[in-house]
């Protein structure tokens, strides 16, 4: 059942002379159908952490385990379709691209992890999702005529599209309000049970803990806690 | 998914502007060049037209075709050797018409050849260019220096030299008007400069073309400007994509942290620049053509299909490049950076 596991995770930064440990010896299981949140002061790791495991940067020691296979050996093309295909991400901003429509967003992740689907069972997908996230009604529209929240909630429909095995989120409430944040994790947690997603997810917000099945809390690289 | 042409869709003021920028920068190119070749035929047609070979002056005229004399046993020998040699002069002069008007031409004198055209004594071929002028066959021309008077026999089609028209006159009345025996050039077509010949010097067609006065200046000049063009066009690309990637740096870096490859994003300013492009140059080439049309009497322009293709392969690849150096920066993106970054 685990899928997600990261064996004494190392991370050094080095500037100049100066070498700076970020990372020092990291340990975590992430689950299936459960909600992980990375919490911690600035400077604590926590996004160093969650873009290692996301693939984005590499590690300087340790291991990356994601369906049996130890990620920090593969080379980054393949690394790069493990991303396409099998992760999904929501960042801080929604980073929608500007000239595509809303259903377009969709089709282009559908097109960027070789989605197997034909194109009128793409075309019924992106509908399916839409509607999920509540975005149905806005699938001609382009990124500009949107609000922050309804962004965000395309963010998490392009995220998922492709059906990913795991989902990363950085701060993905941090440019919303009070009450979108709410709607926003509400999707997160549903879409994770619904599709048994394993969703790992930086935030600084301790409201939106209660959404969440396990807090990892870090502190000057390290896991200070662990609380599920 | 045709992301290119979605953003050029989305985005169209954008891209006119730069289409119309290349367009412009194009049309200009085309009429230079129609105008480079255009001169170049009015410069030295009668030189142009002639087949692929190596003309022969004398080594001591300096590179000076008209200070070249070939002494008559040197011409002999080569004539005999080779069938297909002719041996020929041009001195610039003048014709009196019927109306006493001094019209500029170009004597042309030739030994028998099909490359020249073939005239009697006291009988003048002129180039078309002068019935312009009211002159018609049968009227009867005259020149100072000869002692007797020329029948227009025939018109040839663009035949020019050194921006005047060419009058083929017979050796005889040549000698006659510029008191030389000896002819000045000896052309060999089909013939390659290791055929030497003791005391003359060989030229291809485009080394003889350059001694001609004032055809390389001319022809540097103008093609200068025709490059110069050329690679404004390339630098625009470059600058106007590298741009639009600086603004789009934050996309790009998501697009690869979801996994799009970077060929992708190369292919997109490919595309875009391929159909700005084929656009701009269709129009251009369509306007360059109406102006060829409509282009004042007299205005040396001549744009060949040749050269059209010529220079449209080369704003494509001019183009390409220039894109693809702006697309650098796309494979140095860091989807981290974007990460790190605001909203696009």
């Amino acid at each position: 059942m685990t899928q997600f596991t990261m064996e004494n995770v190392r991370k050094t930064f080095t500037n100049g002379e100066v070498q700076e440990e970020i990372l020092k010896g990291i340990n975590l299981t992430l689950k299936e159908g459960e909600v992980t949140a990375l919490v911690g002061a600035s400077g604590s790791g926590k996004s160093t952490l969650l873009t290692i495991a996301a693939g984005l940067q590499p590690t300087t020691d340790g291991q990356v385990i994601f369906e049996g296979k130890n990620m920090t050996t593969l080379s980054a093309d393949q690394v790069r379709q493990v991303r396409a295909s099998k992760f999904g991400f929501v960042f801080q901003f929604a980073h929608l691209v500007p000239f595509l429509t809303v259903e377009e967003q969709l089709l282009l992740m559908l097109e960027v992890s070789e989605s197997p689907l034909k194109k009128h069972e793409q075309q019924r997908e992106v509908e399916r999702i839409l509607k999920l996230v509540g975005m149905d009604h806005r699938k001609n529209a382009y990124p500009s005529s949107l609000s922050g929240g309804e962004k965000q909630r395309v963010a998490i429909a392009r995220a998922i599209i492709h059906k990913p095995k795991v989902l990363f989120a950085d701060e993905p409430t941090a440019s919303l309000d009070s009450k979108r944040s709410k709607d926003v994790m509400e999707l997160i947690r549903n879409l994770t049970k619904t599709l048994n997603i394993t969703t790992l997810m930086v935030t600084h917000d301790e409201e939106m803990l209660m959404y969440t099945d396990q807090v990892i809390k870090m502190n000057d690289g390290k896991i200070l806690q662990n609380v599920n | 998914m045709n992301l290119a042409l979605k953003e050029m869709k989305k985005n169209k003021v954008r891209f006119v502007i730069l289409g119309s920028i290349v367009f412009l920068v194009s049309l200009l190119t085309f009429i230079i060049s129609g105008l480079a070749n255009g001169l170049s035929q009015d410069n030295a047609a009668l030189i142009k037209d002639l087949p692929a070979g190596q003309f022969y002056m004398n080594e001591d005229a300096d590179e000076t075709y008209n200070l070249s004399r070939i002494d008559s046993s040197t011409q002999d020998e080569i004539l005999s050797k080779q069938k297909d040699a002719v041996a020929f002069s041009i001195q610039m002069g003048f014709i009196n018409d019927k109306a006493g008007k001094q019209q500029s031409v170009a004597f042309v004198t030739a030994t028998d050849s099909p490359l020249f055209a073939n005239v009697k004594h006291q009988e003048i071929i002129l180039d078309s260019s002068l019935k312009d002028k009211g002159i018609q066959i049968g009227d009867t021309v005259t020149n100072n220096q000869f002692s007797g008077k020329f029948i227009v026999k025939d018109f040839v089609e663009q035949k020019k030299y050194s921006h005047a028209p060419v009058a083929y006159i017979s050796m005889e009345d040549y000698q006659e008007i510029y008191r030389v025996k000896e002819m000045q050039l000896v052309f060999t077509p089909d013939g390659d400069a290791s055929q030497a010949y003791t005391g003359l010097q060989a030229f291809s067609k485009s080394d003889f073309l350059n001694t001609i006065p004032s055809y390389s200046a001319e022809q540097m000049s103008l093609n200068m400007i025709v490059w110069f063009l050329v690679v404004i066009s390339g630098m625009l690309f470059a600058i106007f994509f590298y741009m639009m990637n600086v603004q789009k740096i934050g996309l790009y870096g998501i697009l690869k942290a979801i996994g799009l490859k970077t060929s992708k994003l190369f292919k997109m300013i490919w595309t875009q620049m391929i159909v700005i492009t084929v656009i701009s140059l269709v129009l251009s080439i369509t306007l360059s053509q109406v102006f060829n049309q409509f282009a004042p009497q007299g205005m040396p322009f001549s744009l060949s299909f040749a050269t059209i293709t010529q220079l449209s392969i080369v704003f494509l690849i001019i183009g390409f490049i220039g894109a693809t150096i702006s697309g650098i920066q796309i494979k140095k993106i860091q989807p981290l950076q974007a990460i790190q970054q605001g909203e696009v």
